[in-house]
């Protein structure tokens, strides 16, 4: 029991117990937390990562791919004590890292499956939006509300809601503010104090939006967002009680939890101004839209703050402190209840800063714990083991792409596989959001041209570059080992793969190598971030 | 070390991980060399578990001129019936073979249902929920695969040819999507292999020392689950000389007739043999807004032999009473005849019929008015059909399951199994 504790004081970095506080790093504060989660449940967490599970991890984390070899060997071979705290700044400066952040939100915020899919299937100028906020670091409650206010190059987020604002009442609670209202869409919530009500009452911000077209400009269709004057929802009681043709009173917009909105009528005998497609829509005499925007990513919105840092939290540690991400209500427990409070003070302290809240997370040793260890959890609730993730697919693509150093001039021809990524790897979840292959990812990987042709040799790749080395096979298989799976390989795995080249002569080697790239980018220890 | 491939040697457990290498630290790995097709599709057959054939008639079939008929009435049409050997039943004209089969059919001809286009039709008699219900619900497919299907079988759990459904796996998730073959019996992308046996083997033994190795200290679901479909890969890519039709059928098109849809009839029986839970097998052209008389009379001459064949054959094979064979549509047709001889959607009293697999058959549930405008006895909605079939295959009707946090029911609330259908 005494090694126990020592261990977990050790973990944290304690000497003695510490009341968190606003002078601690927030790196100390997670520790601190989790650890004494692990000391009173006597659990006993994995080791902390070694370096290369560490370096592999944070690279696809921040920017979106494994490292490449000459990366790899560089770190691994790094004597420096602080090289972990450097390379994490290094990442966080990296243009990538803005690239992934925006992949990240872009996937929260349409999924797979947007809705109006027409319209949101390309997203490029919307990606290229978020990582510019990024890029700027636009602290987070300023491009969220520029999001929801539908400023220039955001347009798209509103587009997938079809002008349906049900749909867009769903989706802004439940991305922003953790909370699940859809239920109140269609009866009083049954575990939650929110009614019908409270849903149709923030649906009467977003009724009055339009998408319209925007400036055409070259191929791509552009979207505004115009915002009418007039209109209301119309509540018609619960799913229950329709019947044909009941019409439905109509709803003032009230805020959630909150207040009504007051707002000044609209003239009497107010026509809403016409505008053609490709205008700049007139603006509405008064803006909801500016009053949810606001309201939304107020200081003291109680659910704003707590909501992000939960969900960056469960972006790095694989799971929110509340868990799933959004199912933030008053009366969902938290696995860590103090530190969600410290995540959320954090986040308040330094104003929505969330490359600093990143930061901090990585630095942290909860975050850099090691992958091994009986727990069978892909998301252990006490963070005694690193999680594991699957890559996304376009994370698989382009690590694919580092590991075996391809050129993608190649798809010139063939086109981009990034589509069949997106089909095959591009949601390999349950109901529940766990972890679950597929036969259609697996004969994919076994039987796809698209990934032959970066696992066999071609001028200048992994496979050609071993096929051509005249080193000895023992270091052309460590050189495999470091660029697929960031490591070097095991005496073992040494012996066999010498013993797979063994024997091959100049007409089957391509092929023996081909086999050997494929097994490895097949493998488990490449499909997960963990 | 271990050799991965000379399997028959190895630890091979049945009902757990068929065709994989369990290693020594009792991790389960692909194994190249494990049973031969013929031997698991003989030993599936011999197993007793319930299977489920959909024939989806695309586009909605008339229940007029095919199970409800209504001679000599204004909505009647020109067929005729005839009797069956279920004394007081009667079909059209056009299915003689299935008339003589009418004793293993329950024909349910009181379905009202809700949504009378398309997409939303196909998608509700698919899932038993509206398409607008903004939850990606599974097709009864998946949830067949996902209740019957084994983690160790060698074939695909949801297996479809044609035009069928269009909700996927939903909910539960990529590990039951179907797997869709063609209605030439065309497998799906990706199933023929590029490279040589030796060389699959040998990539095939490095993968499995590499996970071997992996899996000795790491231990997390998602990595099995990685393994295993790893392995389910391998092996359908052994077993899948199975959809090849092309030496059986000379022998079987007579049963069946000599058409596509025949032929995937064919397939079906032979897939449901060889263990797979759910088949499902579309025939095109039923939505006869012109026509309707023409093209139905066309379309029975394909079906009735089909289905006819199918359920001889599945009896003679002993599968017939574990095999439930559903005949359904996403609608059924108006009484009214409109002006080009056609007739519309219908959705306030129109027809499906299961078969064998624990239906009592040689009866009729429900019944329409004497115009077929209404149903007048035993409405019967989709989720009631849904619970029906779902009981008689052993599964819940009421098994629950998430959304994120949102709790789905495999049937909408009161749904209730016709239990007078079920043996």
């Amino acid at each position: 029991m005494f090694r126990f504790a020592a261990m977990v004081l050790a973990f944290a970095g304690l000497t003695a117990p510490v009341a968190s506080g606003a002078d601690k790093p927030l790196r100390q504060i997670i520790d601190h937390e989790i650890a004494s989660v692990w000391k009173r449940e006597k659990i006993q967490p994995a080791a902390p990562a070694t370096d290369a599970v560490f370096l592999r991890r944070v690279f696809v984390d921040l920017v979106g791919m494994i490292p490449s070899h000459d990366e790899t060997t560089a770190f691994l071979k790094d004597t420096d004590p602080a090289k972990r705290e450097k390379l994490i700044e290094r990442l966080l400066a990296d243009p990538r890292f803005a690239e992934q952040q925006a992949h990240v939100w872009d996937l929260v915020f349409f999924g797979r499956k947007p809705g109006n899919p027409d319209a949101t299937r390309k997203r490029d100028g919307f990606m290229d939006w978020l990582a510019e906020q990024f890029k700027k670091d636009v602290p987070y409650d300023r491009w969220v509300k520029d999001l929801l206010l539908a400023k220039d190059g955001a347009e798209l987020f509103y587009v997938q809601f079809r002008n349906q604002p049900e749909d867009a009442t769903v989706a802004v609670t439940r991305m922003f503010l953790g909370t699940q209202l859809q239920c109140a869409r269609c009866h009083d919530h049954p575990f939650e104090r929110w009614t019908q009500k409270d849903f149709y009452g923030m649906a009467g911000f977003f009724v009055r939006l339009v998408v319209v077209d925007g400036k055409t400009s070259g191929k791509t269709k552009s979207f505004q967002i115009a915002e009418k004057s007039t209109g209301d929802v119309l509540f018609s009681g619960s799913v229950k009680e329709q019947r044909p043709g009941r019409k439905g009173e109509p709803v003032k917009p009230k805020f959630l939890g909150g207040t009504e909105l007051k707002e000044p009528e609209a003239p009497k005998g107010f026509k809403e101004p016409t505008f053609k497609g490709g205008e700049t829509p007139p603006k509405p005499l008064f803006s909801r839209k500016e009053q949810i925007a606001d309201w939304i990513t107020a200081r003291d919105n109680p659910y704003f703050a707590r909501a992000v840092a939960n969900r960056v939290f469960a972006q790095l540690l694989g799971r929110g402190l509340v868990h799933p991400v959004d199912d933030l209500t008053e009366k969902s427990e938290a696995s860590h209840p103090e530190l969600l409070d410290a995540l959320t003070r954090d986040m308040l302290d330094r104003k929505f800063d969330l490359k600093g809240f990143i930061r901090e997370i990585v630095n942290s040793k909860s975050y850099q714990l090691g992958d091994t260890g009986p727990v069978k959890d892909a998301l252990p609730e006490k963070f005694e083991r690193a999680r594991v993730r699957p890559l996304s697919a376009e994370e698989l693509l382009t690590s694919l792409k580092v590991a075996t150093a391809f050129d993608p001039a190649v798809w010139k021809g063939s086109g981009d596989p990034t589509e069949y990524f997106i089909r095959y790897f591009g949601e390999p979840t349950d109901g529940l959001g766990m972890f679950q292959s597929s036969l259609a990812e697996h004969l994919f990987l076994n039987n796809a041209s698209q990934i032959r042709v970066m696992v066999q040799a071609r001028k200048g790749n992994l496979a050609d570059q071993l096929l051509q080395s005249k080193a000895p096979w023992e270091e052309k298989i460590d050189r495999l080992f470091l660029s697929v799976l960031s490591r070097p390989a095991s005496a073992k795995e040494r012996e066999r793969f010498v013993k797979h080249f063994s024997g091959g002569d100049a007409k089957v080697m391509p092929q023996l190598v081909e086999e050997a790239v494929w097994a490895l980018v097949s493998c488990s220890e490449f499909r997960f971030n963990r | 070390m271990m050799p991965a491939n000379n399997g028959r040697e190895h630890v091979s457990r049945r009902g757990f991980l068929k065709g994989c290498l369990v290693t020594g630290g009792g991790m389960a790995v692909a194994n190249w060399g494990g049973l031969t097709t013929s031997e698991s599709i003989a030993a599936e057959a011999s197993r007793n578990g319930k299977r489920c054939i959909l024939l989806w008639m695309n586009g909605g079939a008339s229940q007029i001129d095919t199970f409800d008929m209504k001679p000599g009435r204004r909505t009647g049409g020109p067929f005729r019936p005839i009797s069956t050997n279920v004394a007081g039943t009667q079909i059209c004209e056009y299915l003689p073979r299935m008339s003589r089969l009418a004793d293993k059919l329950a024909i349910i001809r009181s379905m009202r249902t809700q949504s009378p286009d398309h997409p939303d039709g196909i998608y509700h008699m698919h899932t038993c929920y509206q398409m607008r219900d903004r939850v990606p619900h599974p097709e009864i497919g998946a949830m067949i695969a996902k209740y019957l299907g084994r983690a160790d079988a060698d074939l695909p759990s949801f297996v479809r040819m044609g035009s069928t459904g269009n909700g996927g796996s939903g909910y539960l998730g990529p590990r039951y999507e179907p797997f869709s073959v063609g209605r030439d019996g065309r497998l799906p992308y990706f199933t023929e292999p590029y490279v040589t046996q030796p060389s699959r083997e040998r990539r095939g033994d490095l993968l499995n020392f590499l996970e071997e190795g992996f899996a000795t200290d790491h231990v997390a679901d998602p990595f099995a689950s990685h393994r295993m479909a790893e392995a389910r890969t391998w092996r359908l890519l052994r077993a899948r000389s199975v959809f090849d039709t092309s030496r059986d059928w000379p022998a079987a098109q007579e049963r069946y007739g000599n058409t596509e849809f025949g032929r995937s009839c064919f397939l079906a029986r032979k897939l449901v043999e060889a263990g797979v839970p759910f088949v499902e097998v579309g025939q095109e052209n039923y939505d006869s807004h012109a026509d309707n008389f023409v093209c139905h009379r066309g379309n029975m001459d394909v079906l009735d032999p089909a289905w006819s064949g199918l359920l001889t054959d599945l009896q003679e094979r002993g599968l017939l009473d574990n095999t439930l064979v559903v005949w359904m549509g996403e609608v059924g047709r108006t009484p009214y005849i409109n002006n080009r001889a056609g007739r519309d959607h219908y959705i306030r009293a129109w027809t499906t019929v299961l078969a064998g697999g624990g239906i009592r058959g040689g009866q009729v549930y429900g019944a329409s008015d004497e115009n077929g405008i209404d149903v007048r006895d035993n409405p019967v909605s989709e989720g009631d059909l849904f619970a029906t079939i779902y009981a008689t295959l052993g599964i819940n009707p009421r098994v629950q399951h998430f959304v994120g946090t949102r709790p789905i029911w495999a049937t909408p609330e009161g749904s209730r199994p016709i239990r007078s259908l079920i043996v």
